[in-house]
């Protein structure tokens, strides 16, 4: 729900200004907003408080040690095992920054090695199955200081280019040289070349002419005989990924020790520059400082209290009335019970709600479960989903969105069971063919009619029910003619399905005139209060109330395809085989039923339900508060 | 020979507007994508911007029910 808010200003001398921004910081209660400057208010000249050398001084040190942490912090990696940091004291930075210099030339080491041993490993990985592979020639040739040897790689798409290469050399070597060629890769050949090395100045002149890559060994090869190459490649290539491994290990040890250390020193360094920026927020007259912002009123006498305890009666905290045109400055705080709290991340897609208007979440928290159960609505799907959401909560407990959204499909997997047990199905009919399952209410299958009477029902109660919260929320703002065109809608709707009951035959035929009228009469009110288009916007509202007809379409879909699953893996001729495809159909059939239902629930959220009341346009609360 | 027309009738009435929601969510979903890459923020929009044409199918789909089983 949105929490009500109220303004506040904080005032007193300003050599309390430093203590007081550091308590506001450590309480976390307040939204700092910009002080009126050059006003006169009660008689008083506020000035903006400037910026002393001093501060911005420390300021941009203080920036340049966060940037110098940062690098180091991309050095690290990210490691389950991290220790936990105590609180820093940012007033500790530079003793901590001479401890951690070490420790960052040390890794920036390890990763030059580390880089190094990769480097060595890809050009062993790249040039070993080549030398290997001309290795009995070469040791045949070895020993003949008379021979001279060159290798080159060639791009397979230019091979007429090895035709003019072996002309030219047996051209100038006068036909006395042997080839040897191979592949390399899908696009690459190695070729050798082995030549009496009188020709070696002719041949190397030629090659180097012809612009073709020829084999280079990484430095530290380079002037060893090719078959020492070869050995001593072999053993490196043993060694390496080792060294690697150790290379990381140390980085990750590294990591462990000091990640979390350096991000609560760069949380610090943010609290800290963040506590003299909001300096630029305040004003001040000859003696006081003046800080304005909002809190919510729940916590406005703690927050009093707590200064009293600090500041005696020198720092006071007035609450200030709000007037009529900042009513749309005030920031707004939505605050749930702790179960229903992860529903908000359906809020993060929308625009923050307008203060004053209402938070959608406890519906949210209702009547996403119960569709998205309603359209699985099997025991089998609702267990894998609860469990998958139980292991990802559990996975991601840090991380707040995926958490969040995590506990959401927890619930759906169990409203997905309970409807599952409703309708009797398990894995499909796999329950009936089992003889363990049977539906309570009806088949969804076979039961089309009552199953599409029901989601329209589901429609016509969602629908009213937001315009019910709508008409509340423009009475409670004291909006009567807005109030009552929502009425006017709740009355059509209710007029039209009264008419069609009377057609339909299910209320006496003598009620079609008390019908007919009370329509009409609806209807007047209804362009009265909102306009000669409202008729149109109705009809948008009756087109809402037929679009809960997705619950039961995507619902049967997903029925269907489980028994289909089920169908198919019965017809193949093995047991095993058959568990198998009917489980890797089920599986797909899980993921469409994951996928599927969510944003078709949150569609009909969005789109039909919030349509009838939410109000965005709001200022999110951020208190001042430390990282 | 009636049934056959009812079911191709019941087809029909389904079939066409679920190319018709096909070809929308096509386009709505390149644009979509395209400003995901660049407002990521949007993402709520544009999964409620997809599911808008969903609507022209669901109608077909009643309809194709009203037909088979009235």
């Amino acid at each position: 729900m949105i929490k009500d808010m109220c303004k506040v200003q904080i005032l007193g001398p300003k050599g309390s200004l430093d203590e007081t921004i550091k308590a506001l910081h450590a309480m976390a209660v307040v939204h700092i907003e910009t002080s009126r400057f050059g006003s006169d208010l009660d008689g008083t000249f506020f000035r903006k408080i400037p910026l002393e050398v001093g501060k911005v001084r420390e300021r941009e040190r203080l920036l340049k040690i966060k940037e110098e942490l940062g690098n180091l912090r991309m050095l690290l990696i990210e490691t389950p095992y991290s220790v936990v940091a105590e609180t820093v004291d940012v007033d500790s930075i530079e003793g901590f920054l001479s401890t951690v210099k070490p420790v960052e030339e040390r890794v920036k080491t390890l990763h030059s090695e580390k880089t190094a041993y990769m480097d060595e490993l890809s050009s062993i990985e790249r040039y070993g199955s080549v030398l290997r592979g001309f290795a009995s020639m070469v040791s045949r040739l070895g020993g003949l200081n008379s021979f001279d040897i060159v290798g080159l790689t060639i791009d397979k798409a230019q091979t007429p280019v090895l035709k003019i290469l072996e002309r030219e050399i047996g051209e100038i070597t006068s036909g006395k040289f042997e080839i040897y060629r191979k592949d390399l890769d899908e696009y690459t050949i190695a070729v050798v070349f082995a030549y009496p090395a009188t020709f070696t100045a002719s041949v190397r002149s030629l090659i180097s002419g012809e612009s073709i890559n020829e084999i280079k060994l990484p430095d530290n090869y380079g002037d060893l005989p090719l078959m020492e190459v070869i050995k001593r490649m072999a053993g490196r290539r043993d060694a390496l990924p080792g060294l690697i491994e150790d290379a990381e290990f140390e980085i990750s040890v590294i990591s462990a020790n000091w990640q979390a250390k350096i991000e609560a020193f760069i949380d610090a360094i943010d609290d800290k520059v963040e506590e003299i920026g909001v300096l630029g927020y305040c004003s001040q007259t000859k003696y006081t400082f003046v800080i304005e912002g909002w809190a919510p009123s729940e916590l406005l006498a703690p927050l009093i209290y707590e200064f009293k305890k600090l500041f005696g009666e020198k720092v006071v905290i007035r609450e200030l009335e709000i007037k009529e045109e900042e009513t749309d400055l005030i920031p707004v705080y939505v605050e749930n019970p702790r179960l229903i709290k992860p529903f908000e991340i359906f809020l993060k897609a929308l625009p923050t709600p307008r203060y004053g208007s209402v938070d959608p979440t406890p519906f949210v928290a209702l009547f996403f479960p119960t569709f998205f159960g309603l359209i699985v609505g099997d025991v089998g799907y609702g267990l894998v989903i609860l469990l998958l959401g139980l292991y990802l909560k559990k996975r991601f407990r840090r991380k707040e969105f995926f958490r969040d959204a995590a506990y959401v499909g927890t619930l759906c997997g169990a409203s997905a069971i309970i409807f599952g047990v409703v309708f009797g199905e398990l894995f499909g009919d796999l329950g009936e063919h089992l003889g363990i399952m049977h539906p309570l209410i009806f088949d969804r299958v076979k039961a089309v009619k009552p199953f599409m009477l029901l989601t329209l029902g589901i429609g016509v109660g969602h629908v009213i029910l937001g315009f019910l919260i709508g008409m509340g929320n423009h009475l409670s703002r004291g909006r009567r003619k807005e109030a009552a065109g929502k009425f006017a809608y709740i009355l059509l709707i209710i007029s039209v399905l009264f008419t069609i009951g009377v057609a339909g035959k299910y209320l006496p035929e003598g009620l079609l005139t008390p019908g007919l009228v009370f329509m009409a009469f609806s209807m007047v009110l209804l362009i009265l209060m909102e306009g000669l288009l409202a008729p149109l916007e109705f009809i948008k509202t009756i087109v809402n109330i037929v679009s809960y007809l997705r619950i039961m379409a995507v619902g049967m879909a997903s029925v269907i395809m489980g028994v289909v699953a089920n169908q198919i893996g019965g017809l193949v001729g093995s047991l095993i085989l058959g568990i198998v495809v009917a489980g890797l159909l089920h599986t797909l059939n899980i993921a469409l039923a994951i996928l599927s239902p969510s944003i078709q629930s949150m569609r009909l959220h969005y789109v039909e339900f919030f349509s009838k009341f939410y109000e965005g346009g709001g200022r999110e609360y951020k208190p001042f508060r430390k990282r | 020979m009636e049934k056959g027309l009812v079911a191709l009738a019941a087809a029909l009435a389904i079939g066409i507007p679920a190319l018709a929601t096909a070809w929308a969510q096509g386009k709505i979903g390149s644009s979509g994508a395209g400003t995901l890459a660049e407002k990521p923020e949007l993402s709520g929009i544009v999964i409620i911007m997809i599911a808008i044409p969903e609507t022209m199918v669901l109608f077909g789909f009643v309809v194709a029910i009203l037909l088979l089983y009235t």
